[in-house]
This record gives structure tokens, sequence and C-alpha cells, in this order.
């Protein structure tokens, strides 16, 4: 259980420094949306690339952020029934739940992405836009998100089994997400 | 078996509410969901193998969407004006010019929150704003506790609304209409909703004065020119970021995702001008922003996988035909749909029912000759509810968390019912006059939207029989 728990602090620090190169897309992308807007007006420049770059920034924060999510426990849960459980059907829950639903569908999804990057890096693919960008980084960043998502599952469920065993003492404590 | 493989679709959703029920995570239980029936469907030869490859392009169609980018803008807006200022400085100066008249507190807060409504496109930015800083004023005037709840609850929910509300961008991706449209078809409901709620306060007024009384003299501090200056340094950034954001939109400026980026940088602005703008605040918003994205990108992604099966399994056709066949036409659609999703409201939060309820009822409405728009503009009055819903609803959820324990959870809950109510008849109102929605369409967007889009790279959608490399 020891060098499981290893592993599991090990995913968590990787995907937490994901999640800190994911929280500065959210202002660059920001900046360079606005940057391009207003100089498509004022100068009348504007370019594909600048254009592109901001969606590579949001498939960036999406797909490297979410296994951080994951680990903050801030993906919404209908909470009707889970509300309701005692801490330790909960915990259970999350076990079965990574189980049976979070890992097949990582496994799969990295399954069938992962091929596509590969046609597009051989291919050297660019964007049909004019002055567009490389297609490849941002297919890369499908099969690498889930598969990040797919180990932090496997963290949290180490983590659930350690407190189920009472190797560890966390809180799962669960709070809707403010939107 | 046949059994089974004939009932495929009705078996998916309800294998889908059982999913969810669970309460783990709702993108992975749905996009579960959608593996699981897809497996069924190829083994019993309702879907071709090579149909799951589809998935490919269907998740390079999202992270690819321009207007989904949206969502990351407007809830940083919304992150940083929560903190920056410049809700206090409204509902102060706003407080004190209607504070002399019965209920003015509760007129103020009405007014603050379609202005930061039309500011801002997220409820959180609003209700936590408002909450934190009229509970206490309000309850220390005498207005009763079940009032006080009601009204910040609600007016923080009416940002859902009005425009430029992100709700309403979504809505429009999952029903492609172009938001503009979307917009400028909510800004009657927005209208209506506002003098509803003041209605309500005004009937208060007469009928028990003890709950909506008028500011005390020693509360009054400000008058003249004094309260004018201080009005105006809460009133002149708002309209600026309005127009940023929304002016921009309407005369064709820039796209939704564009203003709301122009929002953000307006907010850091004002937030540098309020002197409230410092490196924690931001990058806690960035932080949460982050989170908030990833996760409902993440139910849109769930929701693709689930929705893609659902329709090879012969869902939409089995919806379709269901929705059709209801009796009443257009107008038994409508009820029925609308008592479904207040209901479904009660457990599924906003995005999930954006990307799964949606899409299912969409092709129905259009069937029937329902103008998506009005259909669209609908919904978003009708999911505002869920907001406001005991026990579940986010912003009373909050409230509770900010409230004084010496206020009752049940207050809040009752605070909130008529609120509830003045929204239902909103939603009675849109549906009996369409008119409401449909008049500021033809008046308000004299520029078509579609055209703004000059740049904006082509999303790489190949056609669907695409010969991909698929596994298998």
């Amino acid at each position: 259980m020891k060098a499981l728990l290893k592993i599991s602090a090990a995913i968590d620090a990787v995907n937490e420094k994901f999640g800190f190169i994911a929280n500065y897309f959210v202002l660059f992308a920001a900046l360079i949306s606005a940057g391009n807007a207003g100089s498509r007006y004022l100068f009348s420049e504007s370019s594909n690339g600048w254009l592109e770059i901001q969606w590579y920034m949001f498939a960036g924060m999406v797909l490297l952020g979410a296994p951080y999510t994951l680990k903050m426990n801030e993906h919404v849960r209908v909470d009707l029934v889970y509300g309701m459980v005692s801490e330790r059907t909960r915990i259970w829950i999350d076990i079965v739940g990574g189980v049976l639903f979070l890992l097949p569908i990582c496994v799969i999804l990295t399954y069938f992405t992962w091929p596509w990057f590969v046609e597009s890096w051989k291919l050297n693919e660019e964007s049909s836009n004019a002055g567009g960008l490389l297609r490849w980084p941002v297919k890369l960043l499908l099969p690498v998100g889930f598969f990040l998502m797919a180990l932090q599952g496997i963290s949290e469920i180490i983590k659930r089994v350690a407190a189920l065993e009472h190797v560890i003492d966390i809180d799962f404590k669960y709070e809707k997400p403010l939107q | 078996m046949s059994w089974i493989s004939e009932h495929l679709a009705p078996l998916m959703f309800g294998g889908m509410v059982l999913f969810m029920l669970v309460g783990y995570p709702a993108a992975f239980s749905l996009a579960a969901t959608g593996l699981f029936f897809g497996f069924l469907g190829i083994e019993f030869g309702l879907i071709r193998p090579d149909f799951l490859g589809n998935l490919t392009f269907q998740l390079f169609g999202i992270i690819s969407n321009d207007l989904l980018l949206a969502i990351p803008f407007f809830t940083f807006m919304g992150a940083i004006l929560e903190r920056c200022g410049l809700a206090e400085d409204l509902l102060d100066s706003i407080g004190q010019l209607f504070g002399p008249v019965r209920g003015g507190m509760s007129y103020a807060v009405i007014f603050v929150g379609a202005i930061l409504g039309a500011i801002t496109g997220t409820v959180a930015a609003s209700v936590i704003a408002m909450g934190v800083i009229s509970m206490t004023p309000m309850l220390k005037y005498g207005y009763s506790t079940r009032h006080t709840m009601g009204v910040i609850a609600a007016s923080g929910t009416i940002t859902q609304l009005i425009p430029p509300s992100l709700v309403l961008v979504v809505l429009a991706d999952q029903l492609g209409r172009s938001v503009g449209d979307m917009y400028a078809g909510a800004i009657g409901p927005s209208l209506i909703q506002v003098a509803l709620f003041c209605a309500w306060v005004a009937i208060l007024a007469i009928v028990r004065p003890q709950d909506v009384p008028a500011l005390p003299l020693e509360a009054r501090t400000l008058s003249g020119w004094p309260l004018a200056r201080k009005c105006l340094r809460g009133i002149i950034p708002s309209l600026g970021l309005i127009f940023l954001v929304l002016g921009t939109i309407f005369m064709g400026l820039a796209t939704p995702t564009e203003a709301g980026a122009m929002g953000v940088v307006g907010a850091i602005a004002l937030a540098a001008f309020y002197g409230t703008l410092t490196w924690p605040l931001l990058y806690q918003g960035m932080a949460s922003t982050m989170r908030i994205t990833a996760m409902v990108v993440y139910i849109l992604i769930g929701a693709r996988v689930f929705s893609l099966v659902f329709q090879g399994v012969g869902g939409k056709v089995w919806i379709e035909d269901l929705l059709t066949t209801l009796p009443g036409g257009q107008l038994g659609f409508l009820i029925f749909v609308n008592i479904f999703i207040f209901v479904i409201a009660f457990f599924l939060d906003f995005f999930e029912i954006a990307f799964i309820i949606i899409p299912l009822l969409a092709p129905a409405a259009s069937k029937l000759g329902i103008d998506l728009i009005w259909f669209g503009v609908l919904v978003c009055a009708n999911i505002q509810t869920s907001f406001m819903h005991p026990p579940f609803g986010f912003a009373l959820f909050y409230l509770r968390g900010i409230a004084p324990p010496s206020v009752k959870t049940s207050d809040i809950y009752w605070g909130a019912i008529p609120w509830v109510v003045l929204q239902v008849i909103l939603v009675a109102i849109v549906i009996l006059w369409p008119g409401s929605v449909t008049y500021w369409i033809d008046k308000g967007s004299n520029v078509d939207p579609s055209k703004i889009q000059i740049d904006i790279p082509q999303i790489e959608l190949p056609p669907i029989q695409f010969d991909a490399p698929t596994p298998r």
C-alpha cells in the first residue's frame, strides 16, 4: 500500500504541474483574444495564427487541467443519492465509478485519439487557414489529456482504497462547484 | 434478446439516468453509458463498429469550437468583478438613492442585480457579490429575513437571462442559432422579469410594510451632490463595461468570445482603478476559471459520447416521436417541456441540461415549427429557477454559507418560493406571448451577427463517413 501511495503522490504532483500551466492558459487566451480583436479594428491587423492559438490554449486548459480538477473533486455530480449516503459508501461509489466508468473511458479515448495525432505528426499537417498553425500539437493534447486523466483516476482510486483500510485519512469532501 | 435490441434507445435513456444517479462525476457516467450501450449496439448489429471512430472528430470539434471559449472568458471576468469593489459601490449608492422609499433596498438589489447582469455572464459573480454586501445592512434595517434572502437570491440569478449571459451562449451553440439573435431575444423577457420583481416589492410595501421598511434617517448619510457623485462613480464604469461587452456584440464589432475577452481586460482595468487588483485575486480567478471550464467541457465530452451512440441506436427518432405526438401541438409540447425542465432542474445543473437534454428536445421543437430562439430564451428563463429551487439551488446554498447562524435554513427556503413563482409567471408570459422575444430580434440587431465572424477558423470536421484510421 505504501508503494501505491507513493505512485499516487507522484501522479498528483505531475497533474498539479499541468494544472498550473492550464491556469496560465486562461489569462493568456483572454489577453490574446482581446488584443487580437483590438488590433483588428485599430490597425486592421489580424492573423489566423493568433486566432488559432486561442483555441489551442482552450484545449490545453480543458485537457491538461481536467485531471487536476478531478484531484480537487470539482467535477460536478448528481448528488441526490451521493449527498445522502455515508462517507464510506461515497468512497465506494468513487472506487467503483473510477474502475468501471473513468478508467475504461479514458483508456478508450486515448486509444482512439492517439493514431490521429500520429498521422498528423507524420504528415506535418498544417491548418487549412492561411497563416495557421501546425496541427499536431493540439491533436497531441487529446491523447495526453485522456492519459493524464486515466492516471489521475488511478491515483484517486489508490487514495480511496487506502482510506477504506485506514492507511490514510483524507477528507473527500464534495461541494457543488460554483458557476 | 430481440426485445432488448428493439428497445435499446429507451433502455439507454434509463441506463443514463441510473448511471448518473449513482453520484459519480456526471461527465464520466455519461460517457460510460455511451460506451456501454455502444458496445451493446455493435453486438446487436445496430451500429457499425467504426461508428465509434467518429468520436475523435466530435472531440476535436469541441476543443476547436471558438464559441466555447466564451466559457472561460465570461467566468474569468465574473471572478474578477465579484471581488473588485464595483458591486459595493453600486449597492451603496443606489441603496441610498432609493433609501427613503419603502422597499428601497430591495429595489436597489434588483437594479444592481440587473446592472451586474448586463455586465457579466455568470450567476456566481452576482449572487456572491450581492449576498456579501447587502445581506447584513438589510437585516440590520429591519427587512424580514425571508424577504431579504429571496430578493438577493433572485436578483443574483437575473444575470442568467440578461445578455451577455453565458447560458445564452451555450444554448445558442447547442441550438445552432446565432448568439446575437439569442441575446436580442432575451432583452424583452429580462425587462419583464425586472418589472415583475419590482412589482412584487411594490405589492409587499403595501400589503406587508413591516417586511420592507424605508431606510431610517440616520442611515441616509448621503444626499444631493455627494450622492450623485457616488452613484456616477458606480454607474459610469458599469456603462463602460456594458458597452465593451454588449455594445461591441450588438454593433457587430466583436464576436461574443472576443467580447468576453475584452470584458476580462475591462474587469482587470476596473479592479486596478478601484485599487483592488492584486496577483492573488487574479491568480485565484484564473485557477477557479480553469477548473470550471475543464469541468464543463468534460460534461460536454461525456454528453457527446452519449449522444453519438444514442443517435446510433435510434434514440433521437424515439424521443422525437414521443414529443411530437404529445397532445396539444406547440402549446402542449412547450408546457410539457417546461414542466419537465423545471422538475429535472432540481437534480441537474444548467450545463448538464444544456448538453444532455436540449439536443434531445431541439429537433422535436423545430419539427413543431417552434422558433428556436424563442425556445432557447424560454428554456433559459426556466432554468433560472434551478438556482432557486429549495433545497439544492446553488443561490440558496451559497446564501446559507454566508448568512449568520441566526438565519434559519427554512427561512432561506421559504424566502425563495415567491421569487420562484415570479419566475414561473415569467415563463408563462413568454410562452403565451412570443412577441416578447421576437420584438427585439427584429429591432435590436440590424447587424447580421453571422457577418461578424470574419476571421474565425473553420472547424475541420470531415463528413461523418470519413474513412478514418479507426482502431479495430
